[in-house]
């Protein structure tokens, strides 16, 4: 709080025993400086109003209890010690009070030695505290990317809530509570990660202590590797797209962003490969492809004989069209173009910015990025981007170059829209808007109002219905999908809830647009309509499937919802593995089954897809090439670029990994060809080309079967197996 | 104003949802986190839905010597299989019925005298949904020595002086009367008036601190429902002096019947003409409101109690300036106690003269005093200040409880620290009671008998101000609790004298820093409980920390060693 009476003129004082004449107005602390003497404090910092309350920097003044330096203004004759025995004694108690609570050595003394706290309680001899430690930790919050809360080693100098409001006007934290239970707090007491906070970094530039700091310090720099250039952050902030970034942000992450440069033909980065980073291209051309063969593994009859033998073969969808192959959809990567399926080529040029999931949510590479010419680019960490798309110029940039380049193509991607005329398409580019959530956020809820349509452009969005005691997941969206038009044709309430599993971008089409657009284009109309038709359909027999189980245990194990599974009966069965090496003989060798899995009774379930209700495997898989067909089972398509995510995901270990050899461009010998080993995940196919599986049909102790789950456990119910 | 709108979400909802404070942050434009500041400040508040019956037992002084902790382990057996969205109990600070000890509140309705039957029927009714009702509807208006008006017309001071509108003589009667804050640090009221009246700006204020917490005090309340027109004739005329035109009367949340009694007299001055644009056709003009207080102790410090009007969290402001020169709205204002507003009608209607004589040996004036504890009759008296303690005790008290002997009392609360029965001919004013190493505070008179132990009563005094800790400055938010820390691991006994030592030279290091570095009176006064109980009951905390032994028999018994009798318990 500060005066509100104007003073004027000036003030004569003395501090320890020396007289001064100072404005009047100026506080103690102030007048203490200009002489030359300093006085400890650790909740007063220049730029910030004084509040008073670490009480480090009392002095005597005479009167019965001593005054806090930083807000006391001076008056006429006032005298001052700041050093005598009393004022000396009672700072080392408040030192030792805070220090007996603090972590020490805190996040920040580990790293930089220079926490506040422990240099002035150091300074002051405080040794171990003699004080009892508080008894319960008052919590970590490790939500925000960018900034490492540690409440532990807070000392509430409300530093950071003046930076926060005083200097950044952000209005984000404060404190909450009251007492000894005091902490701070972001909005609502929400994760520093899931609140308004931009991360603009004051409070951390504030904080005295290790309760605040950066995550970089933390260790998280990018590795330096070649073409990589030291810069300084007055560097970046010439550059238009970092105007408007906190400078100080830039400087503490000096690790977690770095320039590159890479010359023609060199690899930015690979498929499959697992990373953290993203690029932004600040000039040059890049040529971003998938180089895996696209075509999917088929399983086939091949030589004949007393054991017949399956053979697997990669097939492209010319030559095996499966039932309900898309026609033509495009191959959905993590940038901003999608690749055609005849030519996944496509080419990123200045301003584009690609790899945000990778960054973001740790998913593989999802295609392959040469240098097209000299190309200059920015690699940054999590915490970077994090950032750059909450600085507003940047973000300006990202979407104007989506909007300009990659909306059209990514409309066009979905099938039924690929009527849409130019016109109305240029109308879109302008009119939509581009809305980012962040993981767990939820985008519509059931039983709202519908008054959007949107279209998935980065990340992976749940579409889950709830039911009385639970929650179905009835379908996983990725980049390419679409959701909220059952609600918008429907004319009323959303019929399920669209949650945002990670990092989700979306493209978010007006209610009025939509209308305009079925009205406009009959066939799109038709063609929302009927997808609309099978969704509902195919919602409505689930939940019906889920209503009619009695046994909770099945729902979480998702077995009702199998099509088939292969059951062993553990009563007949000698553990033989005759089943397994059959599968492996029938699949080159690689077996889709694992004689493991969920027991009931004397059944064993064996692993096999059974079509969860929560199909873990479709989270994350790079290039969206894994999906559902309409009848649940799961199908890879074609431009799955092995890079084994979804096989990692499965919980059942019911996707594998399937080697073929294939000739690929030598890159150490242009024009030459070399035999390079590639990945394509598979699933047990049912042995659909035998009459009979062959686990089953190698069998021989009929433990082996494949059943119809429901009429399967309606059985075991009947006879009372399961309690 | 915040707490209106977060009082109206809680009717509606019983809590606080996110999604209702979200809504309230983008209607008032307030950031979120100043709500969830403000709202998580005050225990009123809840953030989460809460239990169905919300016990709370009173934990403090009063309660405590009446057996607060072994009904609160009562209780808690006979709901011991409830689930915690049915019942909730926990302790309270103390609920300001001190004389009707102990109380407890079930969903912010209270009850007193109570046995662990009664609480247990009403916990069940809280259960059933019925409509719960506070247990005393209050007392009738009594006659009292302190009205002028017992035969008279009301406000005949205020009209008296709108007649001649003399207000430095007003000022120079109330300086001859020597009239002194009644709220605890007995500030002379006449110079706060003038400092205020002096203040120049058409925007000043008066606030009357009807916010009593400290345990033990329960004379405003009295005074509040027995001579409401005395307070509110007191604060006119505190806005006349100084020139202030608005007066808000900051009552405690607990004290629902006192604001009605408030509420009407305020409503029967405007009708009468008494407050308004155009008093009694004087031109003047007052207009006066009540306040609810959000709740919590510190709201009694008077900086910390503006903070709480203007609609922030409760925590004191730093010193100086003054609320006299930069106050409610950064602008002057008066605040004084309840019981020094009702001073100034009787002085000015009855005479400085008479007030002189009104009081004993060289003090002035009547005094309304709390007695409570282990009293035979607890309650509130109206006394000649200047008489003895014993004469309090004995004479209108009653004596001890029982046929007990008087062992301690606190002259003024946990505030005043303990002094032993050989002290009681100490008389009932401010110098005799400084010079005694304690205070006349705001005559709050807390009593023990001879089973009391005196280190448990000053555990429980500084664990009631580690609660109530705004935790705003260092030494207050974290010394109260290692100071509790601290004796909680003496009554635990069996110390080495080494220790000891140390532990002695470590609570003087604290004490002495609290007292000269904390923003507030609050902290400042923690460490007088206990220093005064190692001052004059130090054998006692020797037997303790040195011997395992609790002389009084409270401290070492089989039902503490349980975890029963929650002595030494560390609130959540």
């Amino acid at each position: 709080m500060s005066v509100t009476t104007t003073p004027t003129g000036s003030v004569e004082i003395t501090i320890d025993g020396q007289a001064l004449r100072v404005p009047a107005g100026t506080t103690v602390f102030d007048a203490a400086r200009m002489q030359g003497i300093s006085i400890p404090t650790l909740c007063h910092l220049q730029n910030e109003t004084p509040v008073g309350v670490c009480r480090l920097c009392v002095v005597d003044t005479g009167a019965r209890v001593l005054a806090a330096s930083c807000v006391r203004p001076v008056e006429p004759g006032l005298k001052v010690v700041t050093n005598s025995e009393k004022v000396v004694a009672t700072r080392k108690t408040l030192l030792e009070l805070m220090m007996s609570d603090h972590p020490s050595p805190c996040a920040r003394q580990r790293n930089s030695g220079d926490c506040e706290l422990e240099t002035l309680a150091a300074a002051a001899g405080v040794r171990e505290p003699r004080y009892a430690r508080r008894s319960v930790s008052r919590g970590h919050d490790d939500s925000s990317l960018s900034i490492a809360v540690d409440h532990d080693s807070c000392i509430l100098c409300d530093r950071c809530i003046r930076g926060c409001d005083e200097v950044r006007n952000n209005f984000v934290l404060g404190r909450m509570g009251k007492g000894y239970a005091a902490d701070i707090a972001f909005d609502l007491n929400s994760p520093m990660g899931d609140s308004t906070c931009i991360s603009c970094g004051e409070c951390m530039v504030s904080c005295p202590t290790g309760a605040l700091t950066n995550k970089s310090v933390a260790g998280t720099a990018i590795a330096i590797g070649p073409g990589a250039e030291g810069f300084e952050a007055e560097d970046l902030l010439t550059i238009p797209v970092f105007h408007g970034v906190s400078g100080t942000f830039l400087e503490l992450n000096r690790g977690a962003i770095v320039k590159r440069r890479f010359h023609k033909g060199e690899l930015i980065c690979k498929e499959g490969d697992f990373g953290s980073t993203a690029f932004f291209i600040l000039e040059g051309k890049a040529r971003v492809s998938i180089s895996s063969p696209i075509a999917h593994v088929k399983t086939q009859g091949g030589a004949q004989g007393f054991f017949k033998r399956l053979t697997s073969t990669l097939a492209p969808r010319e030559s095996d069209k499966r039932e309900e192959e898309a026609r033509d959809r495009t191959i959905p990567i993590d940038a901003s173009v999608d690749l055609s399926y005849e030519n996944p080529v496509a080419e990123l040029g200045t301003g584009d910015l690609f790899g945000e999931m990778t960054c973001m949510t740790f998913y593989p590479r999802s295609a392959t990025v040469r240098a097209e010419s000299e190309v200059v680019a920015y690699e940054m960490l999590r915490n970077v981007l994090d950032i750059m798309l909450k600085n507003k110029t940047f973000r300006a940039q990202v979407d104007q170059n989506y909007r300009k380049r990659a909306l059209e193509n990514h409309l066009r991607g979905v099938p039924m829209f690929a009527d849409l005329s130019t016109d109305f398409i240029e109308h879109l580019k302008e009119s939509v808007e581009l809305v980012r959530f962040a993981p767990g956020q939820v985008i519509a809820r059931q039983g709202d109002a519908a008054d959007s349509f949107y279209l998935v452009r980065i990340g992976f969005v749940k579409i889950s219905e709830n039911y009385p005691g639970g929650e179905l997941v009835l379908a996983y969206l990725s980049r390419g999908d679409y959701f909220g038009e059952i609600g918008l044709l429907g004319g009323g309430a959303r019929t399920a809830t669209c949650t945002a599993l990670d990092h989700v971008e979306v493209v978010r089409v007006s209610g009025e647009d939509f209308r305009q657009m079925v009205e406009r284009f009959p066939n799109v109309r038709r063609g929302l309509e009927a997808v609309a038709e099978e969704r509902r359909s195919a919602n409505a027999l689930r939940m019906q499937m889920v209503h009619s189980v009695p046994i909770d245990q099945f729902l979480s194990q998702g077995l009702m919802e199998a099509q088939s599974l292969l059951v062993l009966d553990l009563q007949n069965c000698t553990r033989c593995d005759a089943c397994v090496n059959a599968c492996a003989d029938a699949h080159d060798g690689i077996t889709r089954l694992v004689r493991d899995g969920l027991r009931f009774d004397h059944y064993l379930v064996a692993t096999s897809c059974r079509q969860c209700r929560d199909p873990l495997c479709m989270v994350g898989c790079p290039v969206g090439s894994i999906r559902r067909r309409n009848s649940l089972e799961v199908i890879i398509e074609d431009w799955c670029i092995g890079c084994g995510l979804c096989a990692r995901n499965c919980p059942y270990g019911n996707i594998n990994l399937h080697p073929f050899e294939v000739m690929s461009d030598d890159p150490e010998h242009a024009g030459r060809q070399k035999a390079t080993i590639k990945q394509k995940a598979t699933s047990c196919d049912l042995c659909t080309h035998l009459k009979e599986p062959s686990c089953v049909y190698a069998c021989p102790h009929d433990a082996a079967h494949r059943v119809d789950p429901r009429k399967f456990f309606a059985e075991i119910l009947a006879q009372g197996a399961l309690k | 104003m915040i707490f209106d709108d977060l009082r109206a979400i809680q009717l509606r909802h019983g809590f606080l949802p996110k999604a209702e404070l979200e809504s309230l942050s983008s209607r008032t434009q307030t950031p979120l986190y100043q709500i969830h500041s403000v709202a998580s400040f005050y225990p009123h508040f809840h953030l989460a839905a809460p239990a169905r019956a919300e016990v709370r037992v009173c934990a403090d002084m009063s309660c405590h010597l009446n057996g607060a902790c072994e009904l609160r382990a009562d209780i808690e057996r006979r709901f011991a299989n409830a689930r915690r969205s049915e019942v909730e109990i926990r302790d309270v600070s103390c609920l300001g019925r001190c004389d009707e000890a102990p109380a407890i509140a079930v969903n912010d309705h209270i009850f007193t005298d109570v046995t662990a039957d009664r609480a247990e029927a009403v916990v069940r009714a809280a259960l059933r949904g019925d409509e719960l009702h506070d247990g005393h509807p209050g007392q009738a208006r009594m006659a009292c020595a302190s009205d002028p008006y017992a035969d008279a017309e009301k406000y005949g001071a205020l009209r008296a002086e709108i007649a001649t509108k003399d207000w430095g003589g007003v000022l120079a009667l109330l300086k001859e009367a020597e009239l002194r804050g009644m709220g605890g640090a007995g500030f002379p009221t006449s110079m706060k008036w003038d400092l205020v009246r002096k203040q120049p700006g058409p925007d000043k204020y008066i606030v009357c601190n009807a916010d009593e917490r400290e345990p033990g005090t329960i004379k405003d309340r009295f005074i509040m429902t027995h001579l409401p027109h005395l307070l509110v004739e007191g604060m006119i005329l505190a806005g006349l002096v100084t020139g202030a035109k608005e007066g808000i009367l900051y009552i405690r949340h607990e004290y629902h019947l006192q604001e009605e009694i408030l509420g009407e007299e305020i409503r029967s001055c405007y009708r009468a003409g008494l407050l308004g644009k155009n008093i009694l056709g004087s031109g003047l003009e007052f207009e006066l409101r009540v306040f609810v207080s959000p709740g919590g102790y510190i709201c009694g410090e008077e900086s910390a109690l503006i903070e709480a009007i203007e609609g922030h969290r409760a925590e004191p402001r730093n010193k100086p300036p003054f609320p006299g020169v930069v106050g409610l709205w950064q602008k002057p204002t008066v605040i004084n106690n309840v019981e020094t507003f009702i001073n100034v009608p009787q002085i000015l209607s009855r005479g400085v003269e008479w007030y002189k004589t009104a009081g004993r040996n060289g003090s002035r004036g009547f005094k309304f005093v709390g007695v409570s504890g282990h009293a035979a009759r607890p309650g509130i008296y109206e006394v000649p200040l200047g008489i003895t303690m014993r004469e309090v005790l004995f004479d209108h008290a009653g004596g001890m409880r029982g046929g007990h002997t008087l062992k301690a009392f606190a002259p003024s609360g946990p505030s005043s620290g303990y002094l032993p029965a050989s002290m009681a001919d100490v008389r009932l004013d401010f110098k005799a009671l400084a010079e005694a190493g304690s205070m006349l505070g705001s005559g709050t008179i807390v009593v023990c008998d001879e089973a009391t132990c005196m280190l448990d009563m000053a555990l429980n005094a500084v664990r009631f101000y580690r609660n109530e800790s705004c935790g705003k400055c260092v030494p207050c938010r974290v010394g109260s609790q290692k100071m509790v820390d601290l004796l909680v691991r003496w009554t635990q006994g069996g110390l080495p004298e080494t220790q000891y030592r140390a532990d002695l030279a470590l609570l003087d290091e604290l004490s002495q820093a609290m007292s000269l570095t904390s923003i507030c009176g609050l902290g400042q006064i923690v460490p007088a409980p206990i220093q005064s109980v190692l001052k004059h009951f130090r054998a006692e905390v020797d037997a303790h920390v040195l011997q395992g032994k609790c002389p009084s028999g409270i401290c070492f018994t089989a039902a503490v060693r349980a975890g029963e009798a929650n002595r030494v318990g560390i609130r959540p």
